[in-house]
C-alpha cells in the first residue's frame, strides 16, 4: 500500500470513530445543560419585565420546550443527522448562520495565537536550550514563568491601559472602527489591528508553556545515546541541534498544541469578555446564562468537531516529524 | 445630593447652551454603550433595558416628557381631554411619513394601541387598560374613548413606554414574531440599518424625518462591550462617549468624573423611577408576622448602603412611593423609614412581639436570595447580613443566576426574602400597584406581586387611585394607601436608585429628555 492510500484510510477510520463519540458528547450535554434551573422562556420574560403565563406557555410550545426531555433529545438528534443544528429562539436565528458568523473572528484568534504561541515557544526554548545557564536562559525561563503564572484578565486589562489608554497605539475593544465602517484593504488592516492586543494577551499564557516544553524537551533530547554518536561522528554543534535533536524535541509541543485546542475556546472567553471580540467564546457565555440551550449545543458540537479533527492533524503531522511513527 | 445638584446644573448649562448658542454642528458618528447586547428590538413586546437604548431612536411615540415631566409634542401636535377624563383627541402631526416611504396615520395610533400595545406589550394592557375604543374621523385625529378616567395614560406616550408601529408591516401577522422585530422601520430621527451581533447596531440618519434640519448626527452605533473594566477605557479613550443605565459601574464613573472630558449625571431617569427593595414571603416561612418585617426596616442603615456601596448615589426610601411622585402629590413620609436605621427600635419591637434570642443571641434563621446583576447587589446584600445580625435575624445569602432566581421568587415561591429594585415608573398605577394588589398575585409572572400579600382594603383604595380624576382625592387615597403599607411592609423598600450617565462632554444636545437615554437623540450633535 502506498503511504497516501495508507493516510486516506486513517484519515477515514479516525473520522468514523469519531462519529459515535460526538454522539456520546451531544447526549451528555443536552442532560447536562437541562439539569439547570429555568429555561429560555424565563430569561425572555424577565427581561421583558412582565409577561402573562398564558403567554409564556404559548412560547414554550412554539420552542418545544414543553415536550418531555427524551422527545426534546430525540427530535435534536434527529436534525443533527441531517446537519440541522435547530434554531435559537432568543436570537431569532437559525444556529447554523449565528455559528458560522461568530466563528471566522474565533477561527482569526486562534490561528494567530496558536502561530504566535507555538512559533514563538519553540524558538524562546530552543535558545534557552542552546544557552543553558546562561543570562539569556535565565531570563526566557522568568519571563515564561511569570506569563505562565499571570490570569489572562490582568494581562488583557493591563494591556488595554498601557498600549490603549497611555500610548494609544491600538483601540480597546472590538474588530472594527464602528466610527469609520472600513472597506476593502482598509478593513483588513482595520481589523488587524483590532487584533493585536487579543492575540497577544491569549498567546502569552500558551508561550509560557510552550517555552518551558521546548527547553525540556530540548535538554531531554541532549542526554540521548544518538547524540553522543553524532558528536563521535563529528558533526558540528549546530547540525546536532537544527537536524537531530529540534525535530524530536518537537513531538511533544506538538501533542501539546493539539490537545489545548480545546482549551483554548475556553481561554478565549475570558480574552473575548475583556477585548469585546465577537466570537464563539462570548456567545457560548451569553447563551449559558440566557439558558440558549439549541446555540450551546450547536457550539459544543462545533468544538468537539474541531478538537477531533485538530488531533487527526496532529497526528499526521507527528508521522510528517518522525517517520518511524506510522499511520495505521 | 450635591452630586444630583451638580449633575442637574451640569444638564442645565448643557440645554441652555446649546439653545443659546445655537452652534449646532451637522455630521459626524456617535457611538454609546448597550449593555448587554439586547435579545430582540422589538420595543412593543418587550420593555427590556438595551431595546430601550436603541429603539427611541427609530420608533416614536406620541409625547416626549422634558426634565420637568412636560408633555413634549412628538407624532400627536396636541391633545384635548374631555370634562370627565373620559374621552381625549389626539391631533396627529401632518406628513410625517415611515422610513418606508408610506405615511404615518390615524390608523396607524388606533392599530398601535388596541392591537399591539394593549395585547402584546408587557404594561401596555395595564397602561391603556381604560381605552375601550379609538375613532378615526381622518387620517390626523384619533379620539380615545375610556371606561374610567385614567390619568396615568398621559404619562406613557414616550417612545419607550409606547412606540408607534407600522400597521402596514403588522396587520394580520403574529405581532410577536413578526419581521419586524429585528428590521425596524419607525418614523425617528434615525433608521435602522445593521445588528452586528456581538458587535454593534448601526443607525443612520433619516434624511426626511419630519423636522426640518433635524437629526444633527449622522450615525448612532450602539456598541456591546461584555467587560465593565473595558467599557471604562474606550469611555477613558473616546472611542464611546455616553454610556446609561450604569453600563460605566459608580466605582469607576466617580474616577472619570475627574477629568475634563467626561461628565456624569443622574438626569434623565425620573420616568423609569427605580426602587432598591426587600420583597418578603408573607404566606409561609419566618417573614408572615408584619412586626418582623416592621423591626427589619426599622434596623437598616439606608444611609450607609447608599453611601457606602453605591458611593452616594440614591435616595434612602420614605415610604412605598418614591419621592420622584411629590411632583404629582402622591409621595408622604412614612414611619418605619428611618433614614440611617435604629437598632435599639427594632430589637424593642421584636421583643414585645415575643421573638427570644436563644444561647448564640439568634431569634430567627431565613436566607436571603439577591437580584443577579452584579456586584453592587452582592454588596448590598452582605451588607443586610450584618443589619440583620444585630437585631438577631441570622442569615444565610442566595445568589443564583437569572433564570434560576427568577424561577424560585416568581414561579415556585420557594423563597423568605429577596433583594431586589423595581421601575416605579411615572405613576403608580403602572410601576406600584403591580406589587400589592391581590390581583397582581399571578404565578408565574415577573416582577408582580410575589410577596402574595392581599389585603381587600388596599385593593379598594388601589382601584380608586387608578380611576381618580381629582387631583386632591387622589394625594388623600394615596396617602392612606402609603399608611396602610408602612404599617404591614410585604415589601420594605431600601433606597431610591440613581443610575448614572456618564457622557464624554463633546455630546452636546442628549440630555433635554426625561427620557435620558432612551430619549430620541434627535437633538444631539458632537462639538469638534
Amino acid at each position: 500500500m502506498t503511504r497516501s492510500s495508507k493516510i486516506f484510510r486513517f484519515v477515514l477510520k479516525r473520522l468514523l470513530q469519531g462519529i459515535p463519540i460526538i454522539l456520546a458528547i451531544v447526549i451528555i450535554n443536552f442532560f447536562l445543560l437541562n439539569m439547570a434551573d429555568g429555561d429560555a422562556v424565563d430569561v425572555l420574560a424577565g427581561e421583558a419585565g412582565s409577561a402573562t403565563p398564558e403567554y409564556m406557555a404559548e412560547l414554550r410550545a412554539k420552542f418545544g420546550l414543553d415536550q418531555p426531555l427524551p422527545v426534546q433529545l430525540f427530535v435534536y438528534l434527529k436534525n443533527v443527522v441531517v446537519l440541522d443544528l435547530g434554531y435559537s429562539f432568543r436570537h431569532d436565528m437559525p444556529v447554523s448562520e449565528l455559528i458560522v458568523d461568530r466563528f471566522w473572528p474565533t477561527a482569526l484568534l486562534m490561528v494567530s495565537t496558536i502561530l504566535l504561541a507555538v512559533g514563538f515557544g519553540i524558538l524562546l526554548g530552543l535558545l534557552a536550550a542552546m544557552r543553558l545557564n546562561t543570562w539569556k536562559d535565565a531570563v526566557i525561563t522568568v519571563f515564561a514563568l511569570i506569563t505562565y503564572a499571570t490570569p489572562l484578565f490582568w494581562v488583557g486589562l493591563m494591556m488595554i491601559v498601557v498600549f490603549s489608554l497611555n500610548l494609544g497605539w491600538f483601540p480597546t475593544s472590538g474588530m472594527e472602527n464602528v466610527a469609520a465602517f472600513y472597506e476593502g484593504w482598509d478593513r483588513v488592516k482595520d481589523i488587524a489591528v483590532h487584533l493585536v492586543l487579543p492575540t497577544i494577551t491569549l498567546s502569552l499564557f500558551y508561550l509560557a508553556l510552550y517555552t518551558r516544553m521546548m527547553r525540556a524537551s530540548m535538554l531531554e533530547q541532549y542526554g540521548q545515546d544518538y547524540v553522543i554518536t553524532a558528536r563521535a561522528k563529528g558533526l558540528t554543534e549546530r547540525r546536532i541541534t537544527f537536524v537531530h535533536v529540534l525535530r524530536n524535541a518537537l513531538l511533544p509541543v506538538v501533542t501539546m498544541a493539539g490537545v489545548q485546542v480545546g482549551a483554548l475556546i475556553g481561554g478565549s472567553v475570558i480574552v473575548e469578555s475583556v477585548f469585546a471580540w465577537p466570537g464563539l467564546g462570548m456567545l457560548a457565555f451569553e447563551s449559558l446564562f440566557a439558558r440558549d440551550l439549541n446555540l450551546l449545543l450547536g457550539i459544543f458540537l462545533l468544538s468537539s468537531v474541531l478538537v477531533i479533527v485538530v488531533n487527526l492533524i496532529v497526528d499526521i503531522i507527528y508521522s510528517l516529524l518522525d517517520p518511524r511513527i506510522e499511520v495505521s | 445630593m450635591k452630586n444630583i445638584f451638580k449633575g442637574s446644573l451640569v444638564a442645565l448649562a448643557l440645554i441652555l447652551s446649546s439653545v443659546a448658542a445655537k452652534a449646532q454642528e451637522a455630521g459626524g458618528t456617535l457611538a454609546f454603550l448597550v449593555q448587554p447586547e439586547p435579545p430582540t428590538l422589538a420595543s412593543y413586546v418587550s420593555t427590556s433595558g438595551p431595546i430601550g437604548l436603541v429603539m427611541p431612536k427609530v420608533y416614536e411615540g406620541l409625547f416626549d416628557y422634558d426634565n420637568d415631566g412636560k408633555m413634549v409634542p412628538m407624532l400627536a401636535e396636541s391633545y384635548e381631554m374631555s370634562a370627565d377624563g373620559k374621552t381625549v383627541t389626539f391631533n396627529l402631526r401632518k406628513g410625517v411619513r415611515w422610513h418606508d416611504g408610506e405615511p404615518f396615520t390615524s390608523a396607524d395610533v388606533k392599530f398601535t394601541i388596541l392591537e399591539v400595545l394593549k395585547k402584546v406589550h408587557p404594561r401596555g394592557p395595564n397602561s391603556f387598560r381604560e381605552v375601550s375604543r379609538i375613532d378615526t374621523p381622518d387620517d390626523h385625529t384619533a379620539i380615545f374613548h375610556l371606561d374610567n378616567p385614567a390619568p396615568y395614560m398621559m404619562r406613557s406616550f414616550s417612545a419607550y413606554e409606547s412606540p408607534m408601529v407600522p400597521m402596514h408591516l403588522l396587520e394580520g401577522q403574529d405581532i410577536k414574531s413578526a419581521p419586524l422585530a429585528n428590521n425596524p422601520v419607525g418614523t425617528g430621527p434615525f433608521k435602522f440599518v445593521e445588528w452586528k451581533k456581538g458587535q454593534y447596531i448601526r443607525l443612520d440618519k433619516n434624511e426626511d424625518y419630519w423636522q426640518e434640519g433635524l437629526p444633527y448626527l449622522d450615525r448612532i452605533v450602539g456598541r456591546f462591550i461584555p467587560d465593565a473594566s473595558t467599557r471604562t477605557a474606550a469611555m477613558e479613550n473616546g472611542e464611546v462617549m455616553y454610556a446609561a443605565y450604569n453600563a460605566i459601574p459608580n466605582i469607576d464613573a466617580v474616577r472619570l468624573k475627574e477629568r475634563d472630558d467626561i461628565d456624569v449625571t443622574t438626569d434623565g431617569y425620573s420616568m423609569i423611577n427605580p426602587m432598591a427593595l426587600i420583597e418578603f414571603n408573607t404566606k409561609e416561612g419566618p417573614f408572615v408576622d408584619p412586626a418582623i418585617r416592621r423591626a427589619i426596616s426599622t434596623a437598616i442603615d439606608r444611609r450607609f448602603m447608599i453611601d457606602t456601596i453605591f458611593f452616594g448615589y440614591g435616595k434612602p426610601a420614605t415610604s412605598a412611593l418614591s419621592s420622584n411622585y411629590k411632583a404629582t402629590n402622591l409621595h408622604a413620609e412614612m414611619p418605619n423609614y428611618p433614614e440611617t436605621g435604629d437598632v435599639d427600635a427594632a430589637n424593642a419591637m421584636l421583643d414585645a412581639a415575643g421573638y427570644a434570642r436563644d444561647g448564640d443571641g439568634v431569634r430567627m434563621r431565613a436566607v436571603l436570595d439577591i437580584i443577579p446583576y452584579g456586584e453592587d447587589w452582592r454588596r448590598a446584600g452582605e451588607y443586610l447580613k450584618q443589619a440583620m445580625g444585630d437585631i438577631g435575624i441570622e442569615i444565610e445569602l442566595r445568589y443564583e443566576d437569572v433564570p434560576t432566581w427568577l424561577k424560585r421568587v416568581y414561579h415556585n415561591y420557594d423563597f423568605e426574602m429577596n433583594v431586589n429594585y423595581f421601575y416605579q415608573l411615572p405613576d403608580p398605577v403602572l410601576g406600584v400597584h403591580r406589587h400589592y394588589g391581590t390581583n397582581q398575585i399571578r404565578q408565574g409572572t415577573h416582577f408582580v406581586n410575589s410577596s402574595r400579600y392581599s389585603n381587600p382594603e388596599l385593593d379598594a383604595l388601589l382601584d380608586s387611585g387608578s380611576k381618580e380624576p381629582d387631583a386632591a382625592k387622589r394625594t388623600a387615597t394615596y396617602q392612606e394607601i402609603q399608611e396602610i403599607l408602612a404599617n404591614d411592609m410585604p415589601v420594605v423598600n431600601l433606597f431610591e436608585l440613581e443610575f448614572l450617565t456618564v457622557y464624554n462632554t463633546e455630546l452636546k444636545g442628549a440630555y433635554g429628555s426625561a427620557m435620558g437615554a432612551y430619549g430620541s437623540f434627535r437633538e444631539a450633535w458632537l462639538e469638534d
